[in-house]
């Protein structure tokens, strides 16, 4: 396992611990999700996924950075590629749900819910 | 003994999700856009509350508090409040991007300075410009700055209230349970395991050697298998020849380095199987967006008729 090596950088990290970055991930997620659920637009509701995913690409490299351990980095590698192709697929259905109503409200496909 | 802060604190920080959660239900977009302005106002003061109580946390155990988490961390929540309120898709989508920024700064403080990098070309350069075009595809965008012309779908949230409220309670309970005993960060230190990295990578140790002028422009250090021979306890490189050379104590890996040794060494399949994932979702994109277009028997066999012509031409 590899290890984080870089004395030669300053050290403004002094005075945050790691549950300040959790609390901001946390805070980010949480806009997210409160996004998520109020907005009625498909492609706003999307778009604050992607802020989610920031957030706990967040939570990952703080965690990494506490660990000294770069695995959370590797996998904020898996994060960004999710996050393309969930933008790629959801903007994909978005267009296509536009051309059969006209419009990109989420209440439009109320009916879906049977 | 309790000191104060160590009460004071959680408590500022219920307060802060509290007040952070008002602002929230009020900045959403409705009706009436002038809540929405004291909405924000609200956010913003229950956001900096939050910043008040990690603050006076830090200053209890008895450290300096960064300032550069503060600005990134502020800029990141108060972007994102905009992002999720701004009636208007486009505005949206730009200040998502200022988040982004913001958590890229996060990053290079976390130093890791290759996700910071690879953060902003791939999200702010890639993935938010794919929402922009789609947002430009899909919407009539109003002319003039007429908050009436904007869809009903964007201007009125969906029970701010109770999300909020939700979203908000598990903010509390997520950052209760964050702050039972959680230390500072370590220092960043060179380890063995980065030794073991700086071995495997000769020609960046002939390189600073011969930067800093230890070696002269023919000497070369010597490898065996590819991994040069460094006793890391003097730090002297054993050269080709028999001679010895000092390594300076600055000498370490960078970010990118360590990054690139542990995708390729230690994650081997990675790549791969990200690569995967974004070929299915191309070709997933591609077929889900493709436009069905319906052409007449007539106007097929027409076509046909003038591709076999022209064939005919050419061979003539």
């Amino acid at each position: 396992m590899l290890e984080l090596a870089q004395s030669a950088f300053p050290q403004p990290m002094a005075g945050v611990t790691l549950a300040h970055y959790l609390v901001l991930s946390g805070a980010m997620f949480t806009l997210g999700l409160v996004g998520f659920i109020t907005r009625r637009n498909l492609i706003i509701m999307f778009l604050c996924t992607e802020l989610m995913f920031q957030a706990a690409g967040l939570a990952l490299i703080a965690f990494s950075r506490y660990h000294l351990n770069l695995d959370g980095q590797t996998f904020v590698i898996f994060v960004l590629t999710v996050a393309a192709a969930e933008a790629a697929m959801a903007l994909a259905l978005v267009v296509l749900l536009f051309r059969r109503r006209e419009s990109l409200s989420s209440e439009e496909w109320a009916d879906l819910k049977g | 003994m309790l000191r104060v802060n160590e009460i004071l604190s959680p408590i500022l920080l219920y307060a802060a999700c509290l007040i952070g959660a008002i602002g929230v239900a009020l900045a959403l977009p409705r009706r009436k856009p002038g809540i929405a302005l004291i909405g924000g106002l609200v956010a913003i003061a229950g956001v900096g509350l939050g910043a008040l109580a990690l603050f006076l946390w830090a200053a209890d155990a008895e450290l300096l508090p960064s300032v550069f988490f503060y600005v990134f961390g502020l800029l990141a929540l108060g972007s994102g409040l905009r992002m999720i309120t701004h009636p208007r898709p486009v505005y949206s989508a730009l200040y998502f991007i200022l988040t982004i920024i913001a958590s890229s700064g996060l990053y290079v403080i976390l130093s890791a300075e290759f996700m910071a990098f690879a953060l902003i070309i791939i999200y702010a350069g890639a993935i938010i410009i794919t929402y922009l075009f789609v947002i430009m595809l899909a919407t009539q965008a109003p002319t003039e700055d007429d908050e009436e012309l904007l869809s009903t779908y964007d201007t009125e949230a969906r029970d701010p209230l109770w999300s909020a409220a939700v979203g908000f309670v598990i903010l509390a309970a997520l950052t209760a349970v964050m702050f039972r005993g959680s230390d500072a960060l370590p220092p960043v230190q060179a380890s063995a395991g980065s030794h073991e990295l700086l071995a495997q990578m000769p020609r960046k140790i002939e390189r600073e050697l011969r930067r800093s002028g230890a070696i002269r422009a023919d000497e070369q250090v010597l490898t065996v298998d590819g991994v040069a021979q460094v006793d890391w306890d003097s730090r002297l490189v054993s050269l080709e020849g028999g001679n010895l050379a000092a390594l300076p104590e600055s000498f370490v890996t960078s970010n990118v380095e360590e990054l690139g040794f542990n995708l390729l060494a230690d994650h081997p399949m990675t790549i791969e199987i990200a690569g995967v994932i974004l070929l299915m979702a191309m070709l997933g994109a591609t077929v889900l967006a493709r436009r069905q277009v319906d052409i007449e028997e007539a106007a097929k066999a027409l076509q046909a008729r003038r591709l076999s012509l022209r064939e005919g031409a050419s061979d003539a």
